[in-house]
């Protein structure tokens, strides 16, 4: 199944893709709109910055942008009293209509990936993006001004780890 | 031959069984025993008291689900079990084989000894047909008395609140809600409830139902203070259902033993949910930790052993999460009890850190040997940080190098992903393990 990924040697913590997502959770897609009617939620993925002072260091400064993992099994849709949070074709999605907002979700979520906002708001993976295609088919994806998100699946992704990048990147960071 | 599965109980741990061995053998026999018509979560039976779903909306699988997954599904209560014979009786006379048996009869409500307490009107909160009948009554009450101030009692005095009767809580131990909080944090919760009109009274033992037998006057404590009331919940803790284990050879504490895969002491026999006795994480003995995620999860590692699919149980531990009046608190671990009978420990932590930045926002977390063995987080803002506290705790990692910041720490794996790379053998997941690799680039 199809996953996001981040490559922490591409991010640069920009936050192009919580912005990206935020905006596609909102009735009109439009950035300006949804600030002037007040629709803006929060993002269901989030750019991490990793670990406290003596880490960042050894670590090499890394940001990160972090999202659900879709795990399997899923601990969330374990928890779930309501069964709004379930597996569809391998991804864990909400139905919101379900939720009863108990919280229980982002209790068992080890990823911190769920934000409580009367309903469990997670990473859905663009249901309204289904007809696209390539780096278009997540809001995400397609934001990311240093192509760090990566869709695919997790062999596909360490193929691009293993690829070394270009020294603009290095540069960039 | 198909092997036969037979389950029963069709609940959180039944229904998660039966699912998985669809899943893993699309040719297996598979049944289900329920003395319940419909299969509906517990959980969601106060949101239905206080009127806010409705009797359709209690499903937490499609209402197709057995016919969807070719289960068979059988109405009627397990009254015998013969281990030598591998057999189930039914109340409705029928006798099944089966090849293995998973028990997922969960638990039922605990009554007080009390006088009166068999009188109409008094109610537990664990079935439909309890939450059906206190509604029924619901016209005719003006007072209710919740006996009980753990997590189910008060869950339905502020149903019965919403739907316009006053009610008045009646607690033994010295604080509500002694299973999940400490005592600061449970006085937080005991004022919201006073504050939205619901009368708590602790240490209050009650002596006696007063009434006749078809209608309930009210409830007198050993004081000999009397409150009166049309109607008496009941949330004093459940029981194991262990009625099927008579007679048999199937080893029990408090209730069903079963090892790390599981299995009963008999062969064949496993057990999963709030009647089974499994490993607990923090306890480092077998408890039941009487909660909806831990029966899914055991119900799904059970079938896949009862396939022969060696799955180990990880383990359990004491977690949840509630609203009470809009306000929700996640508690984890065993620090956050009173050390008593009801299951806490002393000497469970030796350094407790506390924030309350503004009201309504509360961060308690306990530790011991620099490891997280307890959090209480009140309020919105705070439990977001919930779910990495809790891995934190269960994979009992050394946090010395962020303790400055628990406090403050929100929903942020990043700040953790050191930690979890230092101990990444503790992070067994596929997806923690995608994540050491994708930063050790
Ligand atoms: C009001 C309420 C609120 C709750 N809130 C929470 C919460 O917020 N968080 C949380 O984690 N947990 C909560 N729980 C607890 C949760 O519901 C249980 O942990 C969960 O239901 C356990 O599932 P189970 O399948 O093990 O057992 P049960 O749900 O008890 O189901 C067992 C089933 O087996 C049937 N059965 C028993 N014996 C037989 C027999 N001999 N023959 C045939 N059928 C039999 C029973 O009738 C029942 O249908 C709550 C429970 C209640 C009642
Ligand atoms: S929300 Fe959390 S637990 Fe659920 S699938 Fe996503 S990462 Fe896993
Ligand atoms: S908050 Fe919603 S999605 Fe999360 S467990 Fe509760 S009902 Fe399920």
């Amino acid at each position: 199944m199809e996953r996001l990924f981040c490559d922490p040697r591409r991010c640069v913590g920009c936050r192009a893709c919580e912005i990206a997502c935020a905006v596609e959770h909102t009735p009109s897609k439009d950035l300006f709109v949804s600030v002037l009617n007040g629709e803006l939620g929060p993002p269901r993925r989030r750019v991490q910055a990793l670990g406290a002072q003596p880490y960042r260091v050894a670590i090499g400064g890394v940001v990160l942008s972090l999202g659900c993992h879709h795990c399997d099994p899923a601990p969330c849709v374990d928890a779930c009293i309501t069964g709004a949070m379930h597996k569809e074709d391998g991804q864990t999605v909400c139905d919101t209509d379900k939720c009863v907002g108990c919280w229980m979700c982002v209790m068992s979520c080890p990823y911190g990936a769920i934000t409580p906002k009367v309903k469990a708001l997670k990473c859905d993976l663009c249901p309204d993006r289904k007809d696209k295609v390539g780096r278009s088919r997540y809001a995400c994806v397609e934001a990311c001004p240093t192509e760090a998100l990566f869709a695919g699946t997790f062999e596909e992704f360490q193929r691009v780890l293993a690829e070394p990048i270009s020294a603009g990147w290095e540069g960039a960071r | 031959m198909k092997p036969r599965y037979v389950i029963i109980g069709a609940s959180a741990a039944g229904s998660s069984a039966a699912e998985t061995l669809r899943r893993h053998d699309p040719n297996a026999q598979i049944t289900v025993v329920s003395d319940e018509k419909i299969t509906y979560s517990k959980p969601l039976l106060s949101y239905y008291l206080a009127g806010k779903l409705g009797e359709e909306q209690l499903f937490f699988r499609s209402p197709d689900f057995y016919e969807r997954y070719g289960i068979e599904k059988i109405h009627a209560r397990a009254v015998g079990l013969r281990p030598e014979k591998s057999t189930v009786e039914l109340s409705n006379g029928q006798k099944l084989h089966y090849d293995k048996l998973l028990l997922a009869t969960g638990a039922a409500p605990r009554f007080p000894k009390v006088e009166g307490i068999q009188r109409d009107g008094v109610f537990g909160l664990r079935k439909l047909e309890d939450a059906q009948g206190i509604l029924a009554r619901l016209p005719k009450t003006k007072r209710a008395v919740v006996l009980g101030g753990g997590l189910v009692g008060l869950k339905a005095a502020a149903a019965l609140k919403e739907r316009g009767v006053a009610v008045t809580v009646l607690i033994d131990s010295p604080h509500a809600l002694s299973q999940m909080l400490d005592e600061s944090s449970a006085r937080i919760f005991e004022k919201i409830f006073e504050q939205n009109g619901v009368a708590i009274r602790t240490r209050a033992k009650p002596v006696a139902v007063l009434g006749t037998k078809e209608k309930i006057e009210g409830v007198q404590l050993a004081s000999g203070e009397v409150f009166p009331c049309d109607v008496i919940v009941v949330g004093k803790g459940v029981d194991p259902s262990v009625e099927l284990l008579e007679g048999t050879r199937i080893r029990r504490d408090y209730g069903v033993l079963v090892d790390d895969y599981l299995r009963t002491s008999v062969e064949n026999i496993y057990a999963a949910g709030d009647v089974a006795q499994a490993r607990d994480v923090l306890r480092g003995e077998p408890w039941i930790n009487a909660l909806w995620p831990c029966a899914v999860e055991q119900g799904r590692v059970a079938a896949l052993n009862m396939l022969e699919k060696k799955a180990a149980y990880r383990g359990s531990m004491r977690m949840n999460s509630v609203q009470f009046f809009g306000v929700p608190v996640i508690s984890a671990g065993l620090a956050v009890l009173t050390p008593g009978p009801l299951g806490g420990r002393p000497g469970e932590h030796d350094e407790t850190l506390e924030s309350r930045p503004a009201p309504g926002i509360y961060r308690k977390i306990f530790l011991k040997d620099d490891t997280i063995v307890g959090f209480v987080l009140v309020g919105d803002v705070p439990i977001e940080a919930a779910g990495v506290l809790r891995i934190l705790m269960e994979r009992r990692v050394n946090v010395a190098s962020i303790k400055e910041e628990l406090l403050e720490l929100g929903p942020d794996l990043g700040r953790l992903l050191p930690l979890i790379v230092e101990n990444k053998e503790r992070f067994v997941e596929r997806e923690f393990q995608e994540l050491v690799h994708t930063v050790g680039v």
